[in-house]
């Protein structure tokens, strides 16, 4: 027989394949509904569950079809008439990236260097650093099941024999070795509740995640502030909680933020990213402040700085006066983001390459 | 993959174990090859049917994928007992990762399937079977290309929805169903020949005569006419149906228009995959056979100190051989059990005529006039002569059931199962123990639907060319949702509409769409009896 290793490779990959289209149109879907925060904040592999493939055939009605799994990216489960996924964030914002037509985002400060780190994720049955806690479980379960191990009769015997060892297999970890931090500005002064804070949270979210992802997740401190008539640090979960009704300076939040950036942060490693999201309704001088500041502070300094007037109105003013100064910029960009299937749009905007 | 010459001490045990099956035993056994697989390709060979290739398919990369997760986050062992894919020379794999002890005993096992396929009645074994399955694989290879990546996808899934119909050994299959220009079905019911009329008085050559006198006896040219008529559509199409069909592949793959290499698929298919209609027949017969003389030769190697740890094996064997209830039955330990309780029958002559004559029950009960014949010489005249069904038939006693605890099953399960008190004949903290008596024909029951429903193709020609399939009836409904995609997916193979007859409802897949309505139910033996007179076996109202 001229075979030297029997092996289901191919049809492996060919499954892989197909479970790797079945992703892209989910996440085509996914972009479509503008549900772009699957994943939570902690950016975690997401589980994605898909129906299960099974030839049809002619079964009984009460018991035919069903089962089985298989991995697409990730790691693949089990569930009736269901294919379960762990698909890894980083693969997720990948895809997404892919589809959205998302540039890489200019990293700047220490370079292309990477940090290579080695992590025991997965457990073999080879290897040279023996796993006692998962060998032993092993060895149990098998004592029990071949009676060695009778607790009722008084056998206290563990055999561990050569196919309950389990050994921690190191897995090559590479981490950009990029610094970013994420300035948060929301206004707190308008009504921030219903759809307009669900458009907030999901716009704000995928920022999370897309920096997190191109960053690394520990490279990346992300910062909220708010500001009513005046500007203040919050923790995330605030963020999206405090409300006040009342007057609004919106100025003192630039100003406060070009203040952390310029003396918290080291300006020749790290790479700064703002985002303002409010309803762009601003009084006297406010605006032009705004303005002002974005010209002498932040613009030399950051790498992006988006303003987004959630759900604007006739009075809102911001964008109109930002845009006028900064039209066509590389860094300052400007949007209004008016429902749920406008934030794909308003992404792309906020992200988009462009030469200045 | 490793020969096992790789490993001398393997070698070694693996010619002790032939003498011994050959030698001691007078087995008889084709050309038996072994070879060392590591856990990964066992799992890979078991999904590809234990042939050592396959085509590329995305329904092995599915199994595939998952039994790797299985295995990886330790829901599964990739440890297997033993895979042998018999024929002439039969191939059987050993787990790398097994001991010396178990791999012997994994070869004298073998040796018992190896032999059972050998003198079966079903005539399992056939030369070079893996090869020329290899050989098919090459060809699916060549047709894929052939075909373009997407039209090969799509007529192997269409193949897979008829891949659970394969019954090349049923009562209705090819042989039985289908008569060819030069061959005639052997199992076709002949047409029933209306008895001899009283003659009239006169022998009238009158035709308007006969018609006024309402004479209706058929006339001589008229049933000539008809044998014409299907002598011409036998050698326009090359075969009729004389019966229903069961062998749904078997047909599709002989007689449904195909390209060379959409026959390729087919014949791979189905070829790669008829082997198991015969595992499903005789499995608890194969796998007592093989744990009976798995036994015998180990017995052997121990006493030659050929392997040791004779604890260990008893151990294993025990773990093999436990009991489970009827429905969950475990046909190592029913089959090994039956075996040995027919080895007693024949030792002590309890299979003779006498002994069945035999009126006096304390005689029957302390009977013991062996005859000269050799006890394992009847045991394989039965394997050359029956099938598990007429197996248990025939020695599955309500005695035996007890003896064997199939009658048992544990208190949570009898409490999962609602299990009523009036069936319970004995109970204890442990188990129940149900009534013995209905338990074999319980059984039996198995074997007329193997859990699967009953498909027949009924017409080839239903509604000019359409292809008639009938469910037959046995109280339970098709899964709905999956009949269309089925049907659709016979229409791309048979590439003509093709209909499914289920109960009172009429399916119909073809090119212009899907339909379905209801019609009047038809039995299928009202089907078996028109398609044996050539008429037609059903009409849509």
């Amino acid at each position: 027989m001229d075979v030297d290793r029997i092996t289901s490779d191919e049809s492996e990959g060919f499954f892989n394949d197909f479970i790797e289209d079945q992703l892209n149109d989910l996440v085509e879907e996914i972009i479509n509904e503008g549900e772009l925060d699957r994943g939570d904040a902690s950016g975690s592999d997401l589980i994605i569950e898909m129906n299960d493939i099974e030839p049809p055939t002619l079964v009984y009605g009460d018991g035919g079809g069903g089962g089985g799994g298989g991995p697409g990216s990730g790691e693949p489960g089990d569930e009736k008439g269901k294919l379960k996924f762990e698909v890894p964030f980083e693969r997720f914002m990948e895809l997404v990236a892919d589809k959205l037509h998302l540039p890489d985002l200019t990293k700047e400060g220490k370079g292309r260097i990477k940090e290579v780190s080695y992590q025991f994720k997965t457990f073999g049955p080879v290897g040279v650093i023996l796993d006692k806690k998962r060998t032993f479980k092993r060895a149990l379960r098998t004592s029990i099941g071949t009676g060695v191990y009778r607790p009722e009769e008084g056998r206290h015997d563990v055999e561990i024999r050569r196919k309950d060892r389990r050994y921690k297999v190191p897995q090559r970890e590479e981490h950009p070795k990029y610094n970013a931090v994420v300035f948060y500005m929301g206004d707190i002064s308008y009504s921030t509740f219903g759809e307009r804070l669900e458009l907030e949270k999901r716009l704000l979210n995928f920022v999370h995640h897309w920096l997190d992802f191109n960053y690394g997740k520990n490279n990346v401190e992300h910062r909220f502030f708010v500001h009513d008539v005046e500007a203040y640090e919050v923790t995330p979960e605030q963020f999206y909680q405090v409300s006040n009704i009342g007057g609004t300076r919106a100025s003192l939040v630039f100003d406060l933020v070009s203040n952390i950036a310029l003396n918290e942060y080291n300006p020749a490693t790290t790479n700064f990213y703002g985002f303002y999201v409010g309803d762009g309704e601003l009084f006297g001088n406010d605006a032009k402040e705004i303005v002002e500041i974005l010209k002498e502070r932040l613009h030399p300094m950051f790498n992006r700085l988006a303003l987004v007037e959630i759900q604007p109105s006739r009075m809102s003013c911001l964008n109109t006066e930002v845009a006028k100064a900064f039209s066509s910029d590389r860094v300052i960009r400007t949007c209004a983001l008016k429902g749920k299937n406008e934030i794909i749009k308003v992404i792309k905007h906020m992200f988009e390459a462009r030469h200045a | 993959m490793l020969s096992l010459r790789s490993d001398p001490r393997l070698f070694e045990l693996a010619r002790r174990v032939e003498y011994f099956a050959r030698e001691k035993f007078n087995m008889t056994l084709p050309e038996m090859r072994f070879f060392i697989l590591d856990p990964m390709e066992f799992a890979a060979l078991l999904e590809k049917n234990v042939y050592p290739t396959s085509p590329i398919n995305i329904w092995e990369g599915k199994k595939i994928a998952n039994k790797k997760h299985r295995i990886e986050t330790g829901q599964e062992s990739a440890l297997y007992y033993e895979v042998v894919q018999t024929g002439n020379p039969s191939y059987a794999y050993l787990n790398e990762t097994n001991s010396a002890l178990t791999q012997a005993s994994v070869m004298a096992h073998v040796a018992g399937h190896c032999e059972f396929s050998e003198l079966n009645v079903l005539h399992d074994s056939d030369r070079d079977r893996t090869e020329y399955v290899m050989h098919l694989v090459r060809k699916v290879d060549l047709a894929r290309r052939q075909m373009g990546e997407r039209r090969y996808i799509d007529y192997w899934n269409a193949c897979e929805s008829a891949l659970p119909f394969i019954a090349p050994n049923s009562q209705y299959n090819l042989e039985n169903s289908i008569d060819q220009e030069t061959t005639m079905a052997k199992g076709a019911i002949e047409p029933a020949r209306t008895p001899e009329r009283e003659r009239p008085p006169l022998n009238l050559v009158s035709d308007t005569l006969n018609a006024i006198l309402k004479f209706d006896e058929p006339r001589p040219f008229v049933e000539a006419e008809k044998q014409r008529d299907r002598h011409e559509a036998l050698s326009r199409r090359g075969y009729s149906l004389r019966a229903p069909c069961q062998d749904i592949l078997g047909f599709l793959r002989q007689y449904a228009p195909t390209s060379r290499a959409e026959r390729a698929v087919l014949d791979y298919l189905y070829i790669s995959h008829h082997h198991q209609d015969f595992v499903i027949r005789t499995q608890i017969m194969n796998e007592g056979w093989a744990m009976y003389w798995e036994k015998k030769i180990m017995m052997e190697l121990f006493g030659e100190d050929a392997v040791r740890g004779a604890i260990d094996y008893a151990k294993v064997f025990s773990g093999v051989c436990y009991p489970r209830p009827f429905f969950q039955r475990n046909p190592y330990h029913l089959g090994y059990h039956m075996w040995l309780h027919i080895e007693e029958l024949y030792r002590e002559g309890k299979m003779s005529l006498a002994y069945h004559e035999e009126t006096d029950l304390d005689a029957k009960r302390e009977w013991k006039q062996p005859d000269q014949s050799d006890p394992q010489e009847c045991m394989r005249h039965l394997v050359k002569t029956i099938t598990d069904y007429e197996f248990l038939r025939r020695f599955l006693t309500p005695e035996l059931v007890e003896k064997f605890h199939l009658n048992r099953l544990d208190q949570r399960t009898a409490q999962r199962l609602g299990v009523k008190n009036e069936d319970i004949v004995r109970a204890d903290r442990q188990w129940v123990w149900l009534n013995p008596e209905p338990i074999p024909n319980e059984m039996l029951g198995f074997f007329a639907h193997y859990y699967r429903p009953r498909v027949y193709i009924i017409d080839t020609d239903y509604l000019d060319g359409g292809l008639l399939l009938m469910h037959r009836d046995d109280g339970r409904r098709l899964r709905a949702d999956w009949i269309r995609p089925t049907l659709n997916n016979l229409n791309r193979i048979w590439k003509a509409p093709v209909y499914l007859l289920s109960k009172d409802k009429l399916y119909g897949a073809s090119a212009s769409g899907y339909k379905e309505s209801t019609v009047a139910e038809v039995p299928f033996e009202a089907v078996v009896e028109r398609l044996g007179k050539q008429q037609q076996p059903f009409k849509a109202a």
